[in-house]
């Protein structure tokens, strides 16, 4: 355990290291915000206004919750994965004493920690500049959902960047290509971190909400506002669990038959 | 043969020999691209992807709103496939200076200065990004095609291709200052990225964007110049004057661009190498 408090503090630490990179990556994710933000309080300028199931306040916390969400949920090391396997680096952690998984999940662990201070600090900044009207849950239940629904995320989103990390294994040149349809794609569009998916045609969300994605950003957010309750929020629960034990037993699968074929090229 | 004339036909050759090495350049990038065929695939299909998300998301969005800060559902489409032809416009050929700052880190930018070319040709324009250049027709067909259902006069037209040429300016004043930035800093990478941010905020209307916000996007970063205005002005809806002011302002921006570079150029210490 102290192996991995140790690997926590250093990955903590290396984050300071390219202190430029990692600011500018934070002004990006404010960036982004503004036009969502900007957008759905056009939409809503009359503030009586009810649209897809959304009054103002709860748009705008959705597009506040993207912020804390998305730190939380989508700031991952695992990203490095794919590259250590094409370079051959990875033959460096199979010869020491640590779990591969355990070692880049304390490392995700600790990006997201800084992340999330830092969303923190721009949220009550952001706060401050737009005075935005937020809706804050006081429910118990629900919270402890949302609690629940992020930490359920937060794993999902390792297991599946871990499995699209692994495509190097059998094609070194791809590693790229693979995580910016994941990443880039997917994630952006698909687990609600642009919009609230419940805006997209019935039909189209029914077939969502078998995937994973949703389950990223979109239902902790709509646990968090109150939208899914009772059943549909056990379901949903479900739902979510499920995916993440099927993606980890085949991300282990996918581990041994990607050893099997590991090469070390570059070393 | 008078000497204004002689003055032409020298800028003319000039031009030519430029751009003949621009397409020397520009196969050399693209030969590299064909170097992985599934890589293409993927880029293209994900770009795709975004494209058609995001009109999907505004058109679920004004479909139940009916219009977007006054716009309509073809306006707002407008808007968002006008910033598109800006912005692969301006990837397609200012690609190098994504690749610049590894040859300003190993000194090898020295390689570049000695030769018969312009430095800041080859730094801006030396590698055109054929994943962007396929992209091209399909943009210009959606503009074409949503252009044409909002009735433009031919004036308007005009002006619309003349903003967007401006707009293309201002995306190189952009590049030419992230690059000179580059020399002196070494910061490349987040510099273009946070300029990719800020342009696109320019994929709505700057309409939606209250104060002071909206007047730093229209006048300090002019996101609403390169992005709104040229589609607003096939619309009908800019002034002359406004259409004046854009051109100065895209003048001003590339002039103070161009001191920044030979001023960074003076900075440059050829570590490294």
């Amino acid at each position: 355990m102290n192996k991995y408090l140790q690997i926590f503090k250093i990955s903590f630490a290396q984050e300071f290291a390219y202190r430029l990179n990692f600011i500018m990556w934070r002004v990006r994710n404010v960036l982004q915000i503004f036009l969502v933000f900007f957008l759905w309080t056009t939409i809503f300028a009359d503030q009586s206004k009810e649209i897809f199931g959304y009054n103002r306040d709860k748009i705008i916390t959705y597009v506040f919750g993207i912020l804390v969400l998305k730190a939380l949920v989508l700031s991952a090391r695992v990203i490095d994965v794919s590259g250590e396997i094409s370079r051959g680096d990875l033959t460096n952690y199979l010869l020491r004493p640590v779990n591969y998984f355990k070692y880049w999940f304390t490392r995700d662990l600790s990006s997201k920690a800084l992340n999330l201070s830092f969303a923190a600090v721009e949220f009550f900044l952001l706060y401050l500049v737009l005075k935005p009207s937020l809706f804050f849950q006081t429910d118990a239940i629900q919270l402890a959902g949302f609690l629940l629904a992020t930490s359920l995320a937060i794993f999902l989103f390792f297991v599946l960047l871990f499995i699209v990390s692994f495509v190097p294994f059998w094609a070194p040149e791809l590693g790229w290509g693979a995580q910016y349809l994941l990443i880039i794609v997917a994630t952006e569009f698909l687990s609600g971190g642009l919009f609230p998916l419940d805006i997209l045609p019935i039909k189209f969300q029914e077939v969502l909400y078998f995937t994973p994605f949703p389950y990223l950003i979109f239902f902790p957010l709509q646990i968090f506002l109150g939208k899914v309750t009772g059943l549909a929020l056990v379901k949903g629960i479900l739902i979510s669990s499920l995916w993440t034990f099927i993606l980890f037993y085949s991300m282990k699968k996918l581990w041994y038959k990607g050893l099997l074929v590991y090469r070390a090229e570059g070393r | 043969m008078t000497n204004s004339k002689i003055q032409m036909l020298s800028i003319v050759k000039r031009l030519a020999y430029y751009f003949r090495i621009w397409l020397m350049m520009s196969k050399n990038s693209f030969i590299t691209y064909f170097q992985s065929r599934v890589g293409a695939l993927i880029f293209l299909t994900g770009k795709t992807l975004r494209f058609i998300f995001f009109i999907g998301f505004l058109f679920y969005i004004l479909k139940n709103t009916g219009n977007l800060a006054g716009y309509s559902l073809n306006q707002a489409i407008f808007f968002f496939v006008t910033f598109n032809v800006v912005d692969v416009f301006a990837q397609f050929l200012f690609r190098e200076v994504y690749r610049f700052r590894p040859l300003v880190i190993s000194g090898n930018f020295d390689l570049v200065l000695v030769k018969p070319v312009n430095a800041l040709f080859r730094s801006l324009m030396g590698g055109a990004d054929l994943y962007d250049l396929i992209t091209i027709p399909p943009l210009i067909f959606a503009v074409y095609y949503l252009g044409s259902q909002l009735n433009p006069s031919l004036l308007h037209t005009a002006f619309y291709i003349l903003l967007l040429l401006n707009g293309l300016l201002i995306a190189a004043a952009f590049h030419i200052a992230v690059i000179s930035f580059g020399i002196i800093t070494l910061e490349i990478d987040h510099s273009i990225m946070i300029y990719r941010d800020v342009i696109s905020l320019g994929r709505l209307p700057i309409d939606i964007y209250r104060e002071p916000l909206r007047g730093a996007l229209t006048y300090l970063i002019p996101v609403g110049i390169m992005m709104t205005f040229p589609a607003k002005a096939l619309m009908g809806l800019i002034t002359s004057t406004g259409i004046f002011f854009s051109f100065i302002l895209g003048g001003i921006l590339l002039f103070a661009s161009l001191r920044f570079w030979n001023y960074a150029l003076k900075q440059y210490t050829s570590a490294s190498s």
